[in-house]
């Protein structure tokens, strides 16, 4: 009867305390993803308007470069946990796939700040409308976490360079790495309902 | 085998991806295609969650979480614009 279930470890990835914080991340976000929902039902006109000031493409480009930064951490992580490599060849190869990622990261950031820039140019702040509150909120917010997860993963870098992730001792590294997929999990949804859906 | 699922993940996250801008760009965003492009978003964030987050074959507990957190959000996003 048993034989078809799978086994479940017991704890997530990572310092149990990084879920505590992915849990209060996805709470804050959570209450201003429904308030940009039920503020837009309650003045569909403007936010509809203002939309269409803002750069799909940019948002777009954004979650390209996040969802494929979160597979090259997946592989990242890969390399130290799950190959048959030498500690000193799964170290090499993790960092590979880290600087792949921070430089993403880093891709990110500019092309946030050239839409920054582009929106503060035409005199839009987050007094102008409500529409504007939400999307300066929640993309500068997330911006914040993106420059985090950055600083994080370049230190976790530096830690590969030193060879200090091995099989049986990777929790930093996957602690990092969920960081950085909650980064992402977060965009996912703040792409659709703020750039896309009308 | 696990490297080879993390791909088509990862190919699953960039096709919904386009799908969702192309219905933006080209201006195809109607009431229908909300609710598709809802379900399209769930499916990506469960996707991050168990093959990125690493969660799929973890205790329920932790996987439940956040994947009640997708689905409440999005229902209440849905709410919000039906």
């Amino acid at each position: 009867m048993q034989s078809n279930q799978v086994s479940r470890e017991p704890y997530p990835p990572g310092d149990f305390a990084i879920w505590i914080v992915i849990y209060v991340e996805l709470i804050t976000f959570g209450l201003l993803f429904v308030g940009y929902a039920f503020s837009r039902r309650a003045d569909v006109l403007t936010f509809n308007n203002s939309q269409l000031i803002i750069n799909k493409t940019s948002g777009f480009i954004d979650t390209l470069i996040l969802i494929t930064s979160s597979y090259f951490i997946v592989k990242a992580v890969h390399a130290i946990k799950s190959s048959n490599f030498s500690l000193q060849k799964a170290n090499q190869i993790a960092s590979k796939w880290l600087l792949a990622a921070i430089a993403f990261g880093g891709m990110f950031l500019v092309n946030k700040l050239l839409e920054f820039s582009d929106i503060f140019g035409q005199g839009i702040t987050l007094s102008t409308n409500k529409f504007f509150m939400f999307y300066l909120l929640l993309t500068m917010f997330h911006f914040m976490h993106v420059t985090l997860g950055t600083v994080i993963l370049f230190n976790i870098f530096k830690k590969t360079k030193k060879d200090g992730y091995s099989k049986e001792d990777h929790r930093g590294l996957e602690t990092g790495a969920v960081y950085w997929h909650l980064v992402d999990l977060l965009w996912i949804v703040l792409f659709p309902l703020v750039y896309i859906i009308r | 085998m696990i490297n080879k699922k993390v791909e088509i993940v990862w190919i699953i996250l960039i096709f919904f991806t386009i799908f969702a801008y192309l219905l933006g760009k080209l201006e195809l965003i109607n009431t229908l295609l909300v609710g598709v492009l809802l379900v399209t978003t769930f499916i990506k964030g469960q996707l991050v969650i168990d093959y990125f987050m690493g969660l799929k074959n973890v205790s329920y507990k932790y996987r439940f979480i956040p994947t009640l957190w997708l689905t409440l959000i999005l229902s209440l996003v849905a709410a919000a614009y039906y």
